[in-house]
């Protein structure tokens, strides 16, 4: 009785209330399964109020002006709509049902898009095209008319690399601890799955979390928010995979409260023996699942989800230009070859990420609403490769297997300024890549070469004659399946043959596959309480464990016996090695091992047994953070403090040989210098354990050292609400950001060695040092809104400078003949710029939207590396003592140079249309500039143009004239690269560009100039994309859709979406000379020339769906 | 319902056509080995020519390659005699077939041969060879030793580089930084581009090191058969000794090394100094600059020497000489053995042939490795109970 009569009274109370006031509600359905929207932005334009509908599709808004309102209503994967009201005063108003039509454009968008970002391309060098910025908010006209349109040209929000944006689902944290990006490829092809979330701009108030410089992203996936029945769906593509099927159906909420949905998609590709085409040699299978119950009951929600999806798909590279033209297609793939008569990749991803999530909301009462998240996901992710044993590279386009290489080292005199002038135009470009297919600019053939005029007797042409170069140029251009594909025949030949000759041996090619796997166990809770007037307090804490989990297992021994597990490189090597460290081979034969603990059998067999490397980055990662917002009529203001505390730390079940060598040359240099370095190696740990007789067995663990790092940030945020249409928002941030264990180990397949400032914060005894790891970040955006019944939209001017970045590169050396690792530090950057939108309707059936970003994203300091190689190698030899030096510190010029994240000038037009009988059809025009190649730091290093690094080292092969003296400058000066007080590169004697770059003569130019990737013909800057669609209502609430998306309309095959220099510079000795130092760089600075990523050419997605 | 039926047809169909994942069968060696039956076939446009006819047929004297208008070798033509040391043939791209069949002799492992393939042919019970020039690094990994190779000529090219006959393609040197380098500019014999061999080379059958044919004599034999300052008159002769498989017995390292002509003998010197071309074992470093590094060899009962050619790159080349030490090499001589490799003939410059300055060190064996297949069998002279234990270059012991 008493449990009625407070009822009663909380009833009575509510109405009253509603009767004193304002108030709107409403509810939002689908106009063709009639079912009510969940999650939909419902907005009063005039009075900037906004709220998102529930489990039925209702909204409510309280405490309004009586006045005549615009009702913008918005929802993912619908066409936004407004309605006109007139609110009459202390009334509960109350607005028929708003039926939304769905959005199949922006439906089949978001697929493709999806799709697009978790197809990335890898190469040998470990290198992947950048991911373009792939989440919209269908609320900002900015970000919802360039995720996709800008998509191929991967464009980048604000030029920023993938790690700093924000990714969650549930609100609990998903990207990667060890490289800060979100793996798409989980919920690859789940489209309805991951249909709703919430996007957030730049700095901007989250409620989910901090935030950051980058974009925050919610996926909110609980079932309730699916529109209930049956979505079957078939889709047609020439894209990597031809086909996808999927399945949806949502319960909608059941009388007894729960909701059920779920998802099966299965996207596939055989293999399709087809030169040429858009992803040649590439198979792909995937079979995404979703699982998702909700309960709601009170003012609680539990939700319950789980996704994977089992993928198996093909890989390609980028390759250089050379190899696009001479095989004629942009889409050319160096990974398969012909096998028994069938196509075979060589790289063949595998993923699969499970992941269970549970979530509880708690509407405490009216003002106070809490979250708590938990999840785990594991991730299976490996790619295949081919690894080879005292065998030829396997690769097609190995540098060696190209025309190109027939002219290396027959460039006559590359110091004659004159002579130069015969192979570059004015501005030092090479000349075309048509050098290298048999003809000079003028026409001439060059196959049988010609003498150069300026060095009577020096000869100009490739190395071979005309016949044998033709000839394996026309393997090339007819696309000949030994040369251009992998020899499958050969390799199984080759194991064979090693079987009868050495059969104990390792084979000489097997497939081996690299596991990347990852395992994180997450929780989050949120809090958000508005108690008080116009206040919104947010508070959130976020723990995360994370374990990188690498190892290798051999998928096919390729006909061979059985893989010896050594290192290919230090057994290679090993004579060098051995001098080099004062050893005999015989003393050091542990090095070539990958584990040499005894008792450790290296006989590897494809039996899944782990070999090569086996080791675990153990990560932790704690965040707290609040924020207050203030909401008034005319000012909104907010701000906002976390703390984030990240640990990381190496595990290995492996003893790696290069490891113990390491150490041990380390030990022999502690004792000579004074320093205190050999226990980087292992941890010291490790070593008392194995020292003390612990862990002695293989697969016993050996704990590396802890390190840990905790960063404040802050941001705050200000809304100037001039009226109810037009608004200024001002937004800034300030944060220090912990290295990720991708860029922290200096080479973790085979040690525990971090990078130098590390050790530096780990026994920082003052605030300088205690940051020495970190990167700083300053950031400010400030933006104009506007939002009027026919046009809206905003323009936006940021401002970000990062500080003391860390890069980690790896690639071969030709001076210490072996692979080096890199390690940069103190690495600033700049972006800055603008971005603008603006959406105009153009009578009942037309919008025209306009999209620009123009930004200027740079390095803005040099940066220190030191080098060292993996296997142990000395980088140099000390010039006066004869010592020799295993690791090399210099600067290397990067300041001034532009990032090489995606286009840096994007404009766009889009003219959509859209009939109330459900025809959409949109065009798009997109214009994309100043889009600048990753640049190798290998060949900016300041000791290449002086001789002399910052350490005081010489360098063995550098661009010094004939005399070995320093480049000079073009008013005769030598140049010289000094460093200031503050660490930055300073050029004696040089003569500047615009950004403070020196400008110097051939080759500093032709090795250092940072190309521009955008076509030479500003034509082939734009791309169109088109699409139309047909949405029919069918009886019984059922509906048909159909749409058909071009890509790339006009087959636009000049479009360069990436690329990156390679780190290997060609080093040549000067023959018959005794000086091992004077050695020079041989003049051909193409020999390992640039890699590119194109567009696709014209691509199609048809999609048809069946909902019922 | 019918459109629910179609679209049930459509999405099952889809699911079926996909899930047929088409996987490539491996290979077996019938699939990858070319068969006698198969050489037939192949060869059946043209002729397969044993080595010496082969060379006989194709390798002209002067070469037909270089003209007046293109330079060639400065060096390479001995006025005198008419002889050039460097030559290129081309052979003709098409036309019929033109075929050449051997077994490997070589193994680039040890790291003792770099982008140089050597065939064995047995005519008549006696071993014919023949240099292929191949840029292929760690060759030997595909083409291994003991395996046979059908090779299909046309359109590369026959030549000799310092009179070394070979098969190759024509190469234009343009090292002008070369020591002498305005006598070394020119057409030379070069290596075939690797996807070019590959496409024309066939491999026949499994590898079998079995059926290898050794030439096992004495150094007192082995010059019975060459001739240590040949003459224009029987330089095609010589050519032809080149690449022969050896096993050179009762042999043993003198402690002495080749400096441009004259003896000298090995020391102590670090092997990693600069110019320490006279340290005690197989190659010290010339300091990446790579030529080989000449051990003598003498024979027992002769006076006879012939160079051991090594190179600085070989995992072996820090290894003492039989009988040397830290100490030096007064014992080399009481270690005696076999040797094992392959004869090589190398003249490179014109002047001295046609000066008559051969000094017979134009002569070597290169072995392919450090024991097993090169350096071998060596033991304290007339006790194979103290056998040599090869060790290696330690600079502790300094």
């Amino acid at each position: 009785m008493r449990n009625k009569l407070f009822s009663l009274m909380f009833v009575l109370a509510i109405s009253l209330t509603a009767f004193a006031q304002t108030s709107l509600k409403g509810r939002v359905i689908d106009e063709a399964t009639q079912t009510p929207v969940v999650g939909a932005k419902v907005t009063l334009a005039n009075q900037n109020i906004s709220t998102t509908t529930n489990a039925a599709g209702e909204f409510s808004l309280l405490y309004l002006d009586a006045i005549d309102e615009e009702v913008l209503i918005e929802a993912d994967g619908y066409v936004a709509a407004l309605e006109l009201v007139n609110l009459q005063a202390e009334q509960a108003n109350r607005m028929d049902d708003i039926a939304l039509q769905q959005d199949i454009v922006t439906q089949a968008q978001d697929e493709i898009l999806l799709n697009l970002t978790e197809e990335e391309m890898t190469d040998d060098e470990g290198r992947s095209q950048s991911q373009a910025s792939s989440s919209s908010a269908s609320t900002d006209v900015f970000n919802s008319n360039t995720s996709f349109a800008w998509s191929t040209a991967r464009y980048r929000n604000r030029g920023y690399q993938s790690n700093v944006e924000n990714y969650y689902i549930e609100g609990l944290n998903f990207s990667s601890q060890e490289r800060g990006q979100f793996n798409y490829s989980a919920m690859g092809g789940l489209n309805d799955a991951s249909r709703y979330k919430e996007v957030l701009n730049p700095m901007e108030a989250t409620n989910f979390t901090f935030g950051g410089i980058g974009q925050s992203t919610n996926y909110l996936m609980g079932a309730s928010r699916y529109a209930q029945g049956w979505k079957v769906g078939a889709a047609g593509t020439n894209r990597n995979y031809k086909a996808r099927v999927n399945a949806t159906y949502a319960s909608g909420v059941l009388p007894s409260g729960w909701a059920f949905t779920a998802q099966l998609a299965y996207r596939f590709s055989p293999y399709i023996d087809n030169k040429g085409i858009i992803g040649e040699g590439i198979k792909y299978y995937s079979l995404g699942y979703f699982f998702t119950a909700e309960k709601i009951w009170d003012n609680k929600r539990l939700k319950l989800l789980t996704f994977g999806a089992p993928t198996e798909r093909g890989q390609n590279a980028a390759v250089t230009q050379e190899v696009y033209d001479l095989t004629g297609s942009n889409n050319y793939n160096p990974y398969w070859g012909y096998q028994n008569g069938q196509v075979r990749n060589s790289r063949i991803v595998k993923s699969f990420d499970p992941t269970v999530i549970a979530a509880f909301e708690y509407n405490i009462d009216e003002q106070q609403k809490m979250k708590v998240a938990a999840g785990y996901h594991y991730s299976w992710y490996s790619n295949s490769a081919l690894n080879f044993y005292n065998a030829p590279d396997p690769r097609p386009d190995y540098y060696r297997n190209l025309p190109s290489f027939m002219w290396d080292g027959q460039i006559a005199n590359p110091n004659n300024e004159t002579s130069a002038q015969q192979l570059f135009d004015a501005a030092g470009n090479h000349y075309p890549w048509g050098l290298f297919i048999g003809e000079d600019m003028k026409g001439n053939s060059l196959g049988s070469g010609f003498e150069d005029p300026m060095t009577p007797g020096s000869w100009i042409g490739p190395s071979v004659d005309q016949e044998q170069y033709m000839n394996l140029v026309n393997l090339w251009r007819n696309r000949d399946n030994k040369t251009t594909q992998i020899d499958w025949d050969n390799i199984y030949a080759s194991n064979y043959a090693n079987n009868q000759t050495n059969p104990n041996g390792a084979a000489r090619y097997i497939l081996e596959r690299r596991h990347n796997d990852i395992q994180e166990l997450n929780a989050s809770f949120n809090y958000v309480n508005t108690k008080y007037d116009h206040l919104k307090m947010t508070l959130g804490v976020e723990g995360k464990y994370s374990q990188g989990i690498h190892y290798k297992t051999i998928d096919d021994l390729l006909g061979g016996n059985q893989w010896i597990d050594i290192d290919a490189f230090a057994d290679r090597d090993i004579k060098e090695l051995a001098s080099n460290s004062g050893f005999t081979q015989a003393d050091i034969e542990n090095v070539r091992k990958n584990e040499i603990r005894d008792g450790y059998n290296n006989v590897t067999l494809a039996n899944g047994r782990h070999f090569g490397y086996d080791y675990r980055i153990n990560m932790g990662n704690m965040k707290a953070w609040f924020q207050n917002e203030w909401n008034f009529n005319e000012v909104d203001l907010y701000y906002a403090l976390a703390f984030e505390y990240n640990s990381m730390q190496r595990t290995t079940t492996m003893y790696n040989g290069r490891a113990w060598y390491l150490t041990t040359i380390a030990q022999n240099q502690d004792a000579l210098n004074g320093t205190d370095n050999y226990w980087k190696y292992l941890g010291k740990k490790a070593l008392d354990d194995l020292t003390n007789g612990r862990n002695n067995a293989p697969g016993n663990t050996l704990v590396g050292m802890e390190h840990s790092f905790l960063d404040p940030a802050f941001k705050l945020g200000l809304t100037y609400k001039i009226n109810g249409r037009n608004r200024l928002k001002l937004n800034a941030l300030a944060e220090t950001r912990a290295p990720y264990a991708r860029d922290a180990y200096i080479s973790q397949r085979v040690h525990d060695r971090v990078v130098e400032n590390i050790y530096t914060h780990d026994n920082a005894k003052n605030l300088t040092d205690f940051y020495a790891a970190s990167e700083k970040v300053a950031a400010a955006d400030l933006t104009y809104e506007f939002n009027y019944p026919v046009i809206r939209g905003r323009i936006t001017g940021f401002f970000t400078q990062s500080w003391n970045g860390t890069e980690l590169n790896g690639y071969y050396d030709d001076e210490a003949r072996t692979f080096v690792n890199q390690a940069m530090t103190g690495i600033d950057k700049r972006y800055m710029g603008v971005e603008a939108a603006a959406a105009v309707k153009l009578g009942t059936y037309f919008t025209l939207t306009g999209v620009a970003s123009v930004g200027d994203y740079r390095y803005t300091s040099d940066a220190i590396a030191v080098t060292s190689a993996e296997n142990g190698m000395p980088m140099t030899q000390d010039q006066s003592t004869k010592a020799l030096v295993f690791e090399t510190k210099d600067k290397v010029l990067l300041k001034g140079l532009k990032l090489s994240t995606g286009p840096q000038v994007n404009a766009s037009l889009k003219l959509s249309f859209f009939h109330p009988k459900m025809w959409f059809a949109d065009i798009t025009v997109s214009y994309h500039d100043w889009n600048y190649l990753s640049v190798a730091p290998s060949r900016r290093m300041q000791g290449l143009y002086t001789g002399t690094r910052m350490d005081g080292t010489a360098v063995n092969g550098w661009f010094g004239d004939e005399n070995a003296n320093a480049i000079q400058t073009t008013d005769g000066q030598l140049l010289r690269v000094n460093v200031d007080a503050d660490g930055n590169a300073t050029y004696e004697n040089a003569v500047m560009d615009a950004n403070g770059v020196p400008v110097l003569k051939y080759p500093y130019n032709i090795m250092t100039m940072q190309e521009n990737i955008a076509a030479t013909n500003p034509l082939n800057r734009f791309l169109i994309d088109a699409s139309v669609g047909k949405l029919l209502y069918l009886p019984n609430r059922q509906s048909l859709s159909i749409n058909l998306s071009v890509t790339n309309l006009t087959n636009n095959t000049h479009f360069k979406t990436g690329g990156y220099q390679q780190a290997r510079l060609p080093r040549a000795v000067r023959q018959g000379e005794l000086d091992y130092q004077n050695s020079i760089i041989t003049a051909n600075a193409w020999k390992y020339p640039s890699k590119y990523y194109y567009a696709w050419g014209a691509n199609f997605f048809l999609t048809v769906t069946y909902k019922f | 319902m019918k459109t629910q039926k179609y679209l049930s047809y459509l999405v099952l169909g889809t699911l079926v056509l996909g899930l047929v994942s088409c996987e490539p069968k491996a290979l077996t060696e019938e699939d990858v080995f070319v068969s006698e039956d198969k050489v037939a076939e192949l060869t059946a446009d043209g002729q397969v020519y044993d080595l010496n006819d082969f060379l006989d047929r194709f390798m002209t004297e002067e070469g037909t390659y270089h003209n007046d208008t293109t330079p060639y070798r400065e060096r390479s033509y001995d006025a005198t005699h008419g002889i050039y040391l460097y030559s290129v043939d081309t052979l003709p791209a098409g036309g019929p077939g033109i075929y050449i069949r051997g077994r490997i002799t070589t193994d680039d492992y040890a790291g003792n041969f770099y982008k140089s393939i050597i065939i064995q042919q047995i005519v008549g019970g006696q071993q014919q060879n023949l240099r292929i020039s191949v840029d292929l690094g760690s060759s030997a990994g595909m083409y291994q030793m003991g395996q046979e190779i059908l090779i299909r000529c046309n359109g590369l090219a026959v030549g000799r580089y310092a009179n070394q006959p070979q098969l190759c393609v024509p190469s234009y040197n343009n090292n002008i930084y070369a020591m002498n380098a305005s006598q070394k500019v020119g057409w030379c014999p070069g290596r075939i581009p690797g996807p070019a061999f590959r496409k024309v080379a066939y491999m026949i059958g499994v590898p079998d090191v079995s059926k290898l044919q050794y030439d096992e004599l004495t150094l007192a034999e082995l010059y019975t058969q060459i001739e240590l300052k040949p003459a224009a008159t029987n330089m095609d002769a010589v050519r032809k000794m080149d690449g022969r498989l050896i096993r050179l017995k009762n042999v043993h390292f003198t402690g002495q090394y080749d400096d441009n002509g004259s003896l000298k003998n090995c020391d102590t010197t670090n092997p990693d100094t600069i110019g320490g071309g006279g340290a005690n074992v197989f190659a010290p470093s010339t300091q990446n600059i790579g030529y080989p590094q000449s051990r003598v060899l003498g024979g027992q009962g002769t006076t006879s020497t012939i160079m051991c050619s090594n190179s600085e790159y070989a995992k072996f080349a820090y290894y003492y000489l039989p009988g040397a030490d830290k100490t030096g090499v007064d014992n080399c001589n009481t270690y005696t053995g076999t040797v094992t490799g392959i004869l090589g003939w190398y003249l490179d410059k014109a002047s001295d042939l046609a000066s008559n300055k051969l000094t017979g060190y134009e002569w070597s064996v290169t072995p392919r490795g450090i024991p097993g297949i090169g350096v071998e069998d060596i033991s304290m002279t007339n006790d194979h109970d103290d056998p040599w234990i090869p060790k290696e270059y330690d600079p502790k012991d300094r």
